[in-house]
């Protein structure tokens, strides 16, 4: 009964996979839902930001600067801020964002440009590790929903350090979320901001009061809308991270009621054999006893 | 008789309001700007404190720190990083947060304004919890 024994113990620890990929797939759904509503509610935020802009575009603006709009003559020390997940076994999530990764660091280590790293989630800081490169701030605190508050403690360090011209360029590398069955990585730039996305304007523009005058809004604008982006990227890493865990504990469950078939049918020929030998045995022995 | 004046909280997190008012008042960046119902469209940069909205049966207060104001068609529109209900606005943070800014030493012009706009902030926050 030995070999048949090994079939079952086999197929009782493949059951028990498939249960716990399977609540992890159920667990990834509902988190996807909650991560996606708050995506959608906060986009609410950029599309007010988008309209004010566009509101103050009506109001002259010509020969508007704003120092995070300007694209600096020369880097000379950019920022690399990556998103990765706290945990695992979601696919190709981590890898693909960190591919974008090494190749921008490759970039960057052919010319003279210093670059700080900053990695959020444990994947991301054990993989550069493992490279041999050191993250200069590293974040865990970030998981499937990142709060405003501590988004926005980054992008105030950020905009500081652009605005005194310690950086000259911000780049983050993370899962940019389109629609439910596609998201992809990215590398983004996002200061200098360049332009401010600003809505079609509206077939009729109204006549605002402004309240200091528009370039005094727009100067708090700017910011502002950064810092939007910069949350959005995170919202959409969060969002991502859900979907690819989602999909990947499908595939396992899925795999693994293949493997539930095709270990049964073994175990069950396995088991077959046995009695057909044990058979063939008992009226073996019976013939000679004739 | 205009139409009734309809309110917007937005934060980059949620929409926090959404529904008809008789009245609201808000920080504006220089002081506290009333709207009613038919006021001329408007574009302002907040200020920090206290957002008191009127309607028919009763008035509630909210803390809110800094952003944008958009008024258009009888809508109010806040756009603001934080919003918090006057109600769980804890005191004893805020005065904690009072005393660490008033503590923090500062030498240089940006430091001093940081501090200033901390300490603003911080007693701000107090009153409205007051109330």
């Amino acid at each position: 009964m030995a070999k048949a024994r090994a079939f079952v113990k086999r197929l009782k620890a493949v059951k028990n996979i498939k249960k716990i990929t399977r609540t992890m797939e159920l667990i990834a759904t509902a988190r996807f839902k909650k991560a996606m509503d708050r995506a959608t509610e906060a986009a609410a935020y950029t599309k007010k930001i988008a309209e004010i802009v566009s509101d103050l575009s009506n109001a002259q603006l010509e020969g508007f600067t704003h120092p995070l709009l300007k694209t600096p003559e020369k880097v000379e020390k950019s920022v690399l801020l990556v998103l990765t997940s706290n945990r695992g076994l979601c696919g190709g999530y981590n890898s693909n964002v960190l591919r974008h990764v090494v190749a921008r660091l490759r970039e960057v280590d052919q010319t003279s440009e210093q670059i700080e790293l900053d990695v959020c989630g444990k994947r991301g800081i054990n993989f550069l590790k493992f490279q041999g490169r050191k993250a200069d701030h590293s974040y865990t605190n970030f998981e499937d929903k990142p709060r405003f508050d501590e988004v926005e403690e980054l992008a105030n360090r950020y905009i500081n350090a652009f605005v005194s011209g310690e950086i000259q360029r911000l780049d983050v590398a993370y899962m940019k979320f389109q629609s439910v069955s596609r998201q992809y990585a990215v590398l983004e730039t996002l200061l200098p901001l360049g332009q401010l996305d600003s809505k079609a304007p509206s077939s009729e523009p109204v006549d605002y009061e402004f309240l200091p005058s528009p370039q005094d809004i727009l100067d708090e604008l700017v910011p502002a809308a950064f810092k939007a982006r910069l949350f959005k990227c995170f919202l959409d890493a969060a969002v991502s991270e859900q979907i690819a865990r989602r999909v990947a504990m499908k595939g396992a469950t899925e795999n693994a009621s293949e493997m539930i078939g095709l270990l049964s049918k073994q175990y069950n020929r396995a088991r077959q054999s046995q009695i057909t030998s044990e058979l063939s045995e008992i009226i073996g022995g019976a013939a000679a006893l004739e | 008789m205009a139409k009734d004046l309809q309110l917007v909280v937005v934060t980059p997190e949620t929409t926090l309001l959404d529904e008809p008012v008789a009245g609201v008042r808000f920080p504006l960046f220089d002081g506290q700007i009333g709207v009613l119902p038919g006021r001329t469209p408007l574009v302002g940069r907040l200020g920090t404190g206290e957002l008191r909205i009127t309607t028919a049966t009763e008035e509630r207060s909210f803390f809110i720190d800094g952003g944008f104001a958009q008024i258009r068609d009888n809508t109010v529109t806040l756009l603001t990083a934080r919003c918090v209900p006057a109600s769980q606005i804890n005191p004893d943070a805020a005065s904690k947060e009072l005393a660490e800014a008033t503590a923090r030493p500062a030498s240089s012009d940006e430091t001093i304004d940081a501090r200033l706009r901390d300490q603003d902030r911080a007693r701000r926050m107090l009153e409205v919890s007051r109330k």
